[in-house]
């Protein structure tokens, strides 16, 4: 007991050290004043602007022009450490008009077949994960894809920012992209979790006495109002040279604040695409649009599921030789 | 409609997207492996994982939903329906998991709900939540009766729940249990319309002097039939009662118990004095005048009576107590003869000895229902003493039969009565207990049989409750009488606990000859009941009447001032025979005005009471 005690001590002592160094680190930039800050937002990052919720005549009118579609995709792992393992990943693309069936699609990959021959390990960690966000990207832009060209939808929503695709699939990406264009579908990307950090580039630049690293995440927690945006202007988007717009946004009443990207040639639909993600946000939640966590909710499957499918449907022998991992036989 | 989940040979859940099931409906599993299994929905269940809105930990508001709504999405069609199915016979092997599961047609479970034809059977009413299977019903089981739904009147949409009355000869004897308002005594009704209909010979035992058939009830348009000529209401007292020098010793012991509790010197005292063939009044003076000779105290004195008597009438009426006071004196003493006098004098007085019971014995001869009418005590007294009567007549006939010897024939016939916990109690003796008892035990055999609602089951005999073979359970709130339930039918936990909430007329029937509890639902009754007016209807009704009748007396005389009150109430007493005072009269009129029928208005003269224009 004492034991655990000493080493919980241990433990205690290195969390309160990583408090006190970042709130040393922090304090000077955490501590701007918000006036100030939102001053200096309007003037080098972007206009920020009040948000009114759509009202039901707008949304009536999506839904007679197609509905809107929410993408996302979900990954599993079945297994143990490298490369005994097998990655499972499905995509979703589920239009709010119910008649308009699902579009599900499912891919997977393991180690134990990839192309390549199999290099140094280190070098492995890298390429699998490139490869799993390769995968991932690439069912959901094709589901999104398929949504596009079979239900023609007014909006579609994709869960996480749109760079994502461009980095990890972009051939499809790109014919997603002219696909939307041509059939005049909004392309957007929602972001729960914003990791740019384009103000605390911007503060840096602008005071030379500041010098630490900041995102935008932790530099906005708190400073928006509920419903406010901005809208960040292109000359500072870092993503504008890939040809996406964005803004920044608090949905709901929790103080973090959110992204989203939209295709840069639909612009003009930045604020209504803004309005729409504000309306579909319940006020009590994350900051997220009802509709991604319902198809985040349905895109993923769960490990007994997944556990009951390989059971089922691969031979028991080589399913134990590969897949069982000894922390899966503990309990 | 698939199985999903852990099945086992006698339990199964099926899963649907789009088909919501309903509690007692029956489905068939498309085992592969396995014929095609029959089940009932034991328990069903609807589940949107969406709802309670939270997703992830969010609270979600409605307004975001409407929202989602607009743009086409209703989350109320992710709802997944889930019925627990308990298979009628156990499977070979537990079903198969992912098998089909479809809705029967009628001719798969046709026999399974009706065990008999139209004719030969008791239309009571629809097996609830079968109307899927109903729509390729024979053309005979359509269109036999109405229900009550909240909308109103309903034409039959399911299968109709037929009671094959002739298996009461190897099941006998029925139950009707609910509590106050749950359907019983409607449903009660609705039993006997049938048996009218079937000319089965039945006697009622109605304390409510509700078991009236000859009102059409007013909701039914085509309504042809009339229970006019097939039964009839008799009032114990009135038009039947006990012929005294038909009794024996024992059912005047009964009698007179049921009056009030007998002592054993007190049943000494009937069995010494009550000789067979003794009129009402033979037997009254008998211990009128044993009581009078006690009162003397003493032979002597009786001598001392006898001696100076007036005249010769009074000597020969005192030769005579003295004669009674010497052969009973000792063996009836006096405080047990004066009870069985005020008992005696009682039920007299109740006149119950003054009739006879040949009007219900010739109307059950002819296959009538027959409603013995009165208050609880004197049905009590009264049934004890018919019953008996009855009983051992078709005993007698039967028992002769056997014997091969000539007897008069008395037909089977069925005892039918509400509150019949006060009939046959648990727990201490009542008079007409035992005969009870003694049907429900050995009826059967003899052709006569029981049905006896209650609410109160819990209170009934047990000895009776156990030989009823059927049950009809309505809802039941009190958890002993659920528990009673439970011990004495074979509904099933689930079931049980449904009991509080059943809707009026809803009701389980446990019954032996179908070997499994029905959810049915009792048929709109033909005929309506004397007691259905709400009684604050009646209060608003009566009042409305008075007020009219008030208002024609003093309408010619209005309008009416203040100082001429005196004048009409004086006229009113000439015209109507109506007396009021004048505080009466004035109060009347204040009344009046009250509910706008008149005013009243202030005239230099003082008020005036006038017609409103």
């Amino acid at each position: 007991m004492i034991f655990i005690y000493n080493i919980h001590n241990d433990l205690k002592e290195k969390i309160v050290n990583l408090n006190n160094s970042m709130e040393e680190r922090y304090r000077e930039v955490l501590s701007i004043d918000k006036l100030f800050l939102r001053r200096f937002i309007e003037e080098y990052i972007g206009k920020i602007t009040s948000l009114k919720k759509l009202d039901n005549k707008y949304l009536a009118l999506y839904e007679a022009k197609g509905g809107i579609v929410g993408v996302d995709g979900s990954t599993n792992r079945m297994g143990g450490a490298y490369p005994h393992f097998v990655d499972i990943f499905q995509g979703l693309a589920k239009s709010t008009i119910i008649n308009n069936k699902a579009i599900f699609k499912s891919d997977l990959y393991t180690p134990l077949f990839s192309e390549k021959e199999n290099n140094i390990l280190a070098e492995d960690e890298k390429e699998i994960a490139e490869q799993r966000n390769k995968l991932l990207a690439n069912i959901e832009v094709e589901v999104a894809l398929e949504a596009v060209r079979k239900y023609k939808p007014y909006a579609i929503l994709m869960d996480g920012s749109l760079i994502r695709y461009n980095i990890y699939s972009y051939d499809s990406w790109i014919n997603l992209r002219d696909e939307c264009e041509n059939q005049g579908v909004l392309l957007v990307g929602v972001i729960k979790d914003i990791k740019t950090s384009i103000i605390g580039d911007k503060l840096k630049e602008v005071y030379s006495n500041i010098n630490v690293e900041v995102y935008d995440r932790e530099l906005l927690f708190g400073q928006l109002q509920y419903g406010e945006m901005i809208i960040i202007n292109d000359e500072v988007n870092k993503k504008n040279k890939e040809g996406y717009s964005s803004i920044f946004m608090r949905s709901s009443l929790q103080p973090t604040v959110i992204g989203m990207d939209i295709i840069d040639s639909q612009k003009e639909y930045l604020e209504e695409m803004g309005r729409l993600v504000f309306t579909l946000t319940p006020e009590n939640s994350r900051g997220v649009p009802l509709w991604l966590d319902i198809v985040d909710k349905e895109v993923q499957i769960s490990d007994a599921i997944m556990k009951g499918l390989m059971e089922r449907y691969m031979n028991r022998d080589l399913y134990e030789r590969f897949f069982v991992s000894e922390r899966a036989k503990r309990n | 409609m698939q199985i999903v989940g852990i099945t086992t040979q006698q339990e199964v859940f099926i899963g649907s997207k789009t088909r919501n099931f309903r509690i007692n409906e029956f489905l068939i599993i498309e085992d592969p492996y396995q014929n095609d299994l029959m089940g009932e929905v034991v328990e069903a269940k609807a589940f949107n994982r969406y709802i309670p809105l939270n997703i992830a930990g969010d609270f979600v508001d409605s307004s975001v939903l409407e929202s989602l709504k607009t743009l086409g999405y209703n989350i109320d069609e992710e709802t997944i329906y889930i019925a627990k199915v308990r298979l009628l016979n156990e499977a070979l092997y537990p079903v198969q998991t992912g098998a089909d599961v479809r809705l029967p047609e009628f001719h798969e479970v046709k026999d399974l709900m009706i065990k008999t034809k139209k004719e030969d059977g008791l239309v009571l009413g629809v097996i609830k939540n079968t109307d899927d299977m109903a729509i390729d019903m024979d053309e005979e089981y359509k269109n036999l009766l109405y229900t009550f739904e909240e909308k109103g009147l309903c034409p039959q949409r399911e299968i109709p729940y037929i009671l094959d009355v002739k298996s009461m000869h190897h099941y006998p004897h029925i139950g009707v249990f609910g509590g106050s308002g749950s359907g019983k005594s409607f449903g009660l009704r609705v039993v006997l319309e049938e048996l009218m209909k079937q000319n089965i010979p039945t006697i009622v035992l109605d304390p409510h002097f509700e078991m009236d058939f000859s009102e059409r009830a007013g909701y039914l348009e085509d309504n042809t039939i009339d229970f006019k000529d097939k039964f009839k209401c008799l009032q114990v007292g009135f038009h039947v009662g006990v012929k005294f020098e038909d009794l024996s010793s024992q059912d005047l012991k009964n009698l007179l118990d049921a009056a009030s509790h007998l002592t054993d010197s007190m049943n000494n005292v009937v069995d010494v004095l009550f000789k067979r063939k003794d009129s009402f009044s033979s037997f009254y003076n008998k211990l009128q005048m044993l009581t009078e000779a006690q009162e003397e105290g003493s032979i002597d004195r009786i001598d001392n009576r006898i001696n100076y008597a007036d005249h010769q009438e009074e000597k020969k009426a005192w030769e005579k107590r003295k004669e009674l006071y010497l052969s009973y004196d000792k063996t009836c003493p006096y405080n047990s003869v004066k009870g069985i006098i005020w008992r005696l004098k009682r039920l007299d007085n109740e006149g119950i000895f003054s009739k006879d019971v040949r009007e219900i014995e010739d109307g059950l001869q002819r296959g009538k229902l027959m409603v013995i009418q009165g208050n609880t005590r004197i049905l009590q007294v009264f049934s004890t003493y018919l019953l008996n009567s009855l009983y051992h007549k078709r005993r007698d006939y039967k028992d002769a039969l056997y014997k091969k010897i000539h007897s008069e024939y008395f037909p089977p016939f069925i005892v039918v009565t509400d509150e019949a916990h006060n009939f046959a109690p648990k727990g201490y003796d009542s008079p007409s207990k035992s005969i009870l008892k003694e049907i429900s035990q050995e009826g059967r055999k003899y052709g006569a049989f029981l049905i006896l609602a209650t609410q109160r089951p819990t209170l009934l005999d047990e000895t009776i409750t156990a030989q009823l073979n059927t049950k009809f359970i309505f809802r039941t709130v009190r958890a002993s009488d659920i528990q009673t339930i439970k011990e004495e039918t074979d509904l099933t936990v689930e079931e049980t606990r449904r009991l509080p909430y059943l809707r009026t007329g809803d009701v389980f029937i446990s019954s032996a000859s179908m070997g499994r509890t029905i959810f049915a639902r009792i048929r709109a009754a033909i005929s309506s009941s004397p007691h259905t007016e709400n009684p604050f209807d009646e209060l608003k009704n009566k009042g409305k009447e008075d007020d009219e009748k008030f208002l024609n007396v003093i309408k010619s005389k209005l309008p009416i001032n203040d100082t001429e009150l005196l004048d009409i109430i004086m006229e009113i007493e000439k015209e109507t025979g109506i007396t009021f005072t004048l505080d009466s009269l004035e109060d009347r009129l204040k009344q009046m005005v009250e509910k706008e029928y008149i005013k009243k208005e202030e005239t230099i003269f003082g008020y005036r009471y006038k017609i409103i224009s």
